[in-house]
């Protein structure tokens, strides 16, 4: 039992961070149809970011992630912007556009902070709680609240504004959407910045989880887009839950198939996949160009 | 007659390009003779992660050789011919270390340093053997011996030493009897993995649990729980770096504070650094090179080392070094000899290097040493008694 929920636990932070990252894959191809392949790697920059502003500017963490969000948020921008040429005339050639910035994005680091990485030490300094004999580090609890507030920030936005009632109705029809007044490229602009200002929130928070280094966006990318898939790309809340089961699934997988755990997630994730094509909370899919 | 020079300039780009590609600009060293007998510079191949999660391991490893072979020029090379260092960058990717192996002996590389990674070298063997060129590599999965290469020599001890010794500290010397095992599915895990469970065989002791992470794992806690309830005294830890550094971290948040057992990954900075310095320390660690003040040779080492590259020294750099020194000691004995003869000359080479006496046999193992050491106070220092 002690076992069961110790796994539990150590699997809903991590999980938390997948579904900051599935939300960023959600978002943007809510609104535009597209896979950003691009997104982990804007969540190592932000990661990256993050923790220097955080290590050698010695700024508090709060406001280290806050810079590092508008940083990677101005990415998203510029982006959204060299593939808006594109945008509903080549749609393989804007997939190639972000895998290609991806690469990029990865040369930029290695040539700003060099290829082997660094360590973030813990901003919360207190000591994990102990409740019946499990212990609960802090800082998994201050991840999952920042996660939570910015999943209720985003809904909010998207569902009690005007721009993000806006971008809904882009995701909808965006013929119609262009035809009532809306400017489609100014909504998938949006889109873009959210999405990369995610990847930032969710790469600074795992910065002293784990290890900062270029190609960290890897394993967390494949898992983050599994997370997405798995909740039904472009649903927000199926993000969230996709998240969660992914950083679950994984934690316990770890601990009954030790060597083969990845194996085993993702075969469930593949035979999950194939009895509901459209994802957990599938609604129809967006396809555009 | 305004037109004409506009034609002009891409017609002798176009000239210049093909002239280039015919000859003029073939890669360095390809166009003259790099074996025996040539009078061009020496061509050695190094052939390490310079990108990606081990890329620590790669960069230490190239600024040892590169100390080692800048000394050997700057002192006028081998028989009047300078040596040429060019590095590979294979990722710590078996795949991408087989495509390299190819283009080495395609471009005719006399011999090949590196890698530090086990699975990389293992990968790569097959091409070096059938191409006959030889390789000392910084792995020390007991796999590379396995494959029975003459081309292949390892510049440190491998698994089975480093284990060897572990097991008669924690053992023998410290009585420990409840050990547990957390070790990865990579080459050098599995190696360790296997070593560690004879040492303990051997004396009859069987682990209190024995948990197997994969090298992309980023939570332990299901492993780190089960662990813990048996309460073992020593956990012995078979994983890289950073992988490490992250298993120590976790487990002391998970209340375990037993102390944590391995060999080369954990004695090194980035380890202390992931795990952090308070989690890390007690770690006990089993190094044929704990520390820069071990004899003269190694405090000269040190000083060359930080006047080159402005930090400190530590094992990988200096197994790397003395893999170079063995490497281009042997190209001096044989008078640049190329594949068989050069692997010959290799194995004939008794050093005394920073790690301890090389001397070769048939399996391409040159030490059978270690010392173990303690992380005290965020470094490592040698064990006392």
């Amino acid at each position: 039992m002690q076992v069961f929920l110790q796994t539990l636990i150590g699997g809903l932070s991590l999980g938390a961070i997948y579904a900051l990252v599935a939300m960023g894959f959600s978002l943007v191809y809510r609104t535009m149809g597209l896979v950003n392949f691009a997104h982990a790697d804007v969540l190592m920059i932000g990661a990256y970011a993050a923790s220097t502003f955080y290590m050698s500017t010695k700024l508090p963490f709060a406001v280290a992630m806050a810079l590092a969000i508008a940083l990677t948020g101005l990415i998203g921008l510029f982006i959204e912007r060299v593939l808006r040429p594109l945008e509903n005339k080549d749609f393989t050639l804007m997939l190639i556009g972000t895998i290609g910035f991806g690469m990029v994005l990865q040369a930029v680091a290695v040539l700003i902070w060099g290829a082997t990485g660094h360590a973030v030490a813990s901003p919360v300094q207190a000591a994990p709680l102990e409740l019946f004999g499990l212990r609960v580090r802090t800082y998994d609890l201050v991840v999952l609240l920042i996660a939570a507030v910015a999943v209720v920030l985003l809904v909010g936005f998207l569902q009690r504004t005007k721009r993000g009632a806006a971008m809904q109705a882009v995701a909808m029809d965006h013929e119609a959407a262009t035809a009532v007044g809306i400017h489609v490229g100014r909504s998938n602009a949006i889109a873009f910045a959210i999405g990369a200002g995610l990847a930032a929130l969710a790469g600074g928070l795992v910065g002293p989880l784990l290890y900062v280094n270029p190609t960290m966006g890897g394993t967390i990318g494949i898992k983050g887009f599994a997370a997405a898939m798995l909740g039904g790309c472009g649903n927000i809340p199926g993000a969230i839950v996709g998240g969660l089961a992914i950083g679950v699934l994984d934690s316990f997988a770890a601990g009954h198939f030790q060597g083969y755990s990845e194996l085993m997630v993702f075969l469930l994730f593949t035979v999950i996949i194939m009895i509901r094509p459209t994802g957990l909370f599938g609604e129809m899919t967006v396809s555009r160009a | 007659m305004f037109r004409f020079p506009r034609v002009r300039i891409p017609a002798l780009a176009a000239g210049a390009l093909a002239l280039c590609l015919t000859a003029a600009c073939a890669p360095p060293g390809e166009s003259e003779d790099a074996g025996s007998g040539g009078s061009g510079p020496i061509k050695l191949a190094l052939v390490d992660a310079q990108s990606g999660q081990l890329s620590s391991l790669g960069k230490w490893e190239h600024k040892g050789v590169k100390l080692a072979v800048d000394e050997w020029n700057a002192a006028g090379g081998i028989n009047g011919r300078k040596i040429q260092l060019d590095v590979f960058d294979d990722q710590g990717d078996p795949t991408v270390g087989t495509n390299i192996a190819r283009k080495i002996a395609s471009q005719k590389y006399i011999a090949m340093l590196g890698t530090a990674e086990s699975a990389v070298t293992i990968a790569m063997a097959p091409i070096l053997r059938q191409a006959e060129i030889p390789n000392i590599a910084s792995g020390q999965s007991p796999g590379m011996v396995a494959l029975k290469s003459p081309f292949l020599f390892l510049n440190g001890p491998t698994s089975t030493t480093y284990d060897e010794s572990l097991a008669k500290y924690l053992v023998d010397d410290r009585k420990m009897k409840k050990i547990a095992l957390i070790t990865n599915n990579g080459a050098y895990g599995k190696g360790e993995h296997d070593a560690f469970l004879k040492a303990m065989a051997d004396r009859g002791l069987k682990p209190v649990a024995d948990e197997v992470v994969t090298i992309d794992q980023k939570d332990f806690s299901a492993q780190l729980t089960k662990i813990r309830q048996r309460g073992p005294e020593v956990i012995f830890l078979g994983a890289e770096e950073v992988e490490s550094g992250l298993i120590v971290k976790q487990a002391r948040d998970l209340g375990i504070r037993a102390p944590f057992a391995g060999a080369a990954p954990q004695g090194t900075p980035v380890f202390i650094d992931t795990a952090g310095a308070a989690n890390a320390e007690g770690t006990i660690v089993s190094s044929p090179y704990l520390s820069n003040d071990i004899s003269e040779q190694s405090k000269k080492f040190a000083a060359a080392y930080k006047a080159a590259f402005n930090e400190e020294a530590e094992m990988h750099g200096a197994k790397a070094y003395d893999g170079a020194q063995i490497m281009l000691t042997a190209l001096k004995n044989s008078d640049v000899a190329t594949g068989r003869k050069l692997a010959e000359a290799i194995r004939a080479v008794r050093y005394q290097g920073l790690l301890g006496d090389f001397a070769y046999d048939g399996t391409g193992v040159g030490i059978r040493a270690t010392s173990i050491g303690i992380i005290k106070g965020g470094a490592l220092t040698k064990a006392g008694g």
